[in-house]
């Protein structure tokens, strides 16, 4: 089992607090309208690094070693990429 | 600052390994859908930019930090039934299903705004992607929450411990990938234009 704590909290913790932010911002970046490439990429890496962190310490990825530790980092990778490329052709 | 680290490494991810196959096999069907919705949208930009304006993103923030906050809650229900702690099991597992029931009541809210405004899935190419991807995943979510009852139920009845809870991991496991699905999900359908 492994137990990480930081600061007094749970490393857990620390990520949902973390992911949490990342969608304020996220949120706030649609609310004040921002368009673009820029913003939009921007909103896709947010996702991307949520997505790691889901991967790598909700479902505990990050401890495994061989092939059950890229499915994930994979699966954000190509949709996330497919989903960038698409929205940098169209500028 | 003080940390504490115990690392050990694995070759297998946590729960059943038939759950992993049928979580890469879920993803995949996500992630061609996200990269068709993509590309589609490449061809109508300024149509899918205005209909993508009219949803409700207050109700999509909401049911995020629902999502979020249900894994979290299902990562410390693990973490209790590690430490031999069946009543802390039930409770955090009872609390991610209060979570993501309030998903489901803010979705459906949505779907009935839709429905009242006569928004069906041959309106436009935006709210065919939007409802069938939303939908596809609003039933992902209603699985998601039958396995964890179905594992609450069991750890209620002290049918897990810190030696044997692959049950716990395995519904965990496919809570977190309804959850990773809807981190790209959010972003994608309500913010990117």
């Amino acid at each position: 089992m492994k137990k990480r704590v930081v600061l007094g909290i749970r490393a857990c913790t620390w990520v949902w607090l973390i992911m949490m932010s990342l969608t304020l911002v996220t949120y706030l970046i649609g609310q004040f309208g921002l368009g673009g490439l820029s913003a939009s990429l921007t909103v896709l890496g947010f996702a991307l690094l949520k997505g790691q962190m889901v991967g790598d310490y909700f479902m505990g990825l990050k401890r495994i070693q061989g092939f059950w530790r890229w499915p994930v980092s994979l699966w954000l990778f190509i949709p996330g990429g497919l989903v960038g490329i698409a929205f940098t052709l169209v500028g | 600052m003080q940390t504490q680290v115990v690392v050990e490494s694995d070759r297998y991810p946590p729960g059943d390994l038939a759950i992993w196959i049928f979580i890469l096999a879920e993803l995949a069907a996500f992630g061609a859908f996200f990269g068709a919705y993509a590309f589609t949208r490449m061809q109508n930009v300024e149509m899918f930019n205005h209909y993508q304006s009219m949803l409700d993103s207050d109700a999509a923030l909401i049911n995020t930090f629902a999502l979020i906050t249900s894994s979290y809650f299902v990562v410390r229900a693990v973490a209790s039934i590690r430490d031999n702690n069946n009543q802390g099991c039930v409770r955090w597992l009872l609390a991610a299903l209060v979570m993501g029931a309030l998903f489901l009541v803010v979705k459906s809210q949505e779907y009935a705004h839709h429905i009242n405004e006569g928004i069906t899935l041959s309106t436009n190419t935006f709210y065919m992607f939007y409802l069938s991807l939303t939908f596809f995943h609003f039933m992902h979510v209603i699985m998601g929450m039958v396995i964890l009852a179905a594992v609450a139920v069991k750890a209620k009845r002290g049918g897990y411990s810190s030696q044997q809870h692959t049950g716990v991991e395995t519904g965990a496991s496919y809570w977190h990938m309804v959850d990773l699905v809807w981190l790209i999900l959010f972003p994608l359908v309500y913010v990117m234009r």
